[in-house]
């Protein structure tokens, strides 16, 4: 059935439960409140692991070589993610206070959560430009990815007074230019295939430097190092080899 | 003068090993060690393993994807052992003592351990003939050395020379020419052997830079000065390897 489908509208589909998943992470906050500091770690190694393991897949299952107009779509990638952070003044920002209250730093993490998952957006429209088996693939890594990330972001929200359905729904709103950012990707690219090294490359740079700016730092104040590395390593490894085993 | 084969193998393998000394040499042009510059050592360090190991997977994943994936849970589960025995000594490093003589002392095995399967390889690609030595040796040579850099860039901060960080890296390389000519000898055998190699080597690189190496770089630099020389240093790798 899914085969009549228009390309577009199977990006749609796939981006939209890519996005939806990060509900999921409320679920959780049902039963406990406020997990520990180092299971929100956890939460973070697990995202930032599934986060580079879909670069992994970017790298190796996007293209046969890298040609140059994808290094300097990388290159794209970190000065976007940069220049952003630098200039909403959330480069220091620490994602995951609990205690804070005050409404400038709610719209920050806000902000934060909605970049990071536009840049999730160009790699899924990359991933689908490139072949419909390569973009679900991608698209399930993400919406795994998600979760975890769903939960963090649940888990500051009630911390400040939103109710965990609130929140749940503020998490998957976050997500909105997730799905949009995969569907211009997706038609940029098919229509001026010249684009899609570049897109491609994009992606890479801005994944990598997010799971290194934004998640990774976190996870290491949160939990000890070895578990973090545990945590992050097989959340890495079942993506690499699902894509290389399976692929 | 004839030179037998398995000596040339040998020899080739040796200067592969050398040229990872050349990666102490851009420490020879950084005056002053501030933390900062510890860290961003620390970001390079780690940048350049992921973007080696990502090219390792899909390298042995070509050879054999259940070979590549037992190799890389070993190699954990190796470096995990290794930091039990470190844990529980009060190891010394050149003058270093405590967490950085554990940390430097890790590096060392790791990326010793690491040339194994670089010598493996090796080997097995000159048994496929000598015609193209020189092009393996040379991509080679170039390749291992920001292997040398990874070394010195743990090394140096903690007060070892300059010229101790070449001969650190070199003794790093050493088993490649060990290993190049019973892999050349034997290159059957042997290149069933390479992709479990291979998934060793790189999932014990990746596994110390997420335990040991990423958490020393946040230690002294705030998240985005890292995160952006991790990134491009990792691109930077990973086009360096397909280039050559």
């Amino acid at each position: 059935m899914v085969r009549v489908l228009d390309p577009t509208l199977l990006v749609l589909l796939y981006s939209t439960v890519a996005a939806a998943t990060s509900a999921l992470g409320a679920v959780p906050l049902l039963w406990q409140a406020r997990p520990s500091a180092r299971w929100i770690g956890w939460s973070n190694a697990l995202a930032a692991g599934l986060m580079l393991g879909a670069a992994y897949a970017l790298m190796v299952g996007g293209l046969p070589r890298i040609p140059w107009s994808g290094v300097a779509g990388a290159l794209l990638g970190v000065i976007f993610v940069n220049r952003v952070h630098m200039a909403s003044g959330t480069a220091d920002l620490d994602l995951n206070r609990l205690g804070e209250t005050g409404p400038e730093y709610g719209y920050q993490v806000l902000l934060v959560h909605i970049l990071h998952a536009a840049a999730e957006g160009v790699a899924i429209g990359v991933a689908m430009t490139v072949s419909l088996p390569f973009g679900v693939f991608m698209a399930l890594a993400i919406a795994v990815h998600n979760v975890p990330e769903g939960m963090v972001l649940a888990v500051i929200l009630t911390a400040r007074g939103v109710r965990v359905r609130d929140a749940a729904m503020l998490a998957v709103a976050t997500n909105v230019s997730q799905i949009l950012l995969a569907i211009v990707v997706f038609a940029l690219a098919s229509a001026a295939p010249s684009l899609l090294p570049w897109a491609l490359g994009f992606a890479v740079g801005a994944l990598v430097y997010l799971v290194m700016a934004e998640l990774l730092p976190e996870c290491y104040r949160q939990a000890g190092r070895t578990s973090i590395a545990v945590v992050t390593f097989v959340a890495m490894g079942i993506v690499i080899l699902l894509l290389e085993v399976g692929g | 003068m004839i030179v037998p084969l398995t000596v040339q193998v040998f020899l080739y393998g040796l200067v592969t090993a050398l040229a990872t000394g050349l990666g102490a040499v851009p420490f020879a042009f950084v005056r002053s060690i501030s933390p900062k510059a510890v860290a961003q050592a620390h970001a390079v360090a780690a940048g350049l393993m992921l973007g080696a190991s990502f090219g390792l997977v899909a390298e042995g994943t070509s050879y054999g994807s259940w070979q590549t994936m037992a190799g890389v849970v070993v190699g954990v589960v190796f470096i995990l052992l290794v930091e039990k025995v470190l844990r529980h000594q009060n190891v010394g490093f050149v003058r270093a003592r405590g967490a950085g003589a554990r940390r430097m002392l890790l590096v060392m095995i790791v990326m010793t351990v690491h040339s194994f399967a670089e010598g493996i390889a090796v080997g097995v690609s000159f048994g496929g003939g000598m015609t193209l030595a020189l092009v393996i040796v040379v991509a080679i040579a170039v390749h291992n050395v920001p292997e040398g850099v990874a070394i010195s860039a743990v090394l140096r901060p903690e007060g070892v020379g300059v010229w101790r960080c070449a001969g650190w890296s070199i003794v790093s390389s050493l088993p490649q020419p060990l290993m190049a000519v019973p892999a050349f000898l034997l290159v059957e055998t042997f290149s069933r052997v390479l992709p479990f190699g291979i998934g060793f080597a790189a999932g014990a690189m990746i596994f110390m830079v997420f335990e040991e190496i990423l958490p020393q770089a946040y230690d002294h630099e705030r998240r985005h000065p890292v995160a952006v020389t991790v990134t491009v240093t990792l691109v930077a790798m990973l086009v360096f390897q397909q280039y050559l």
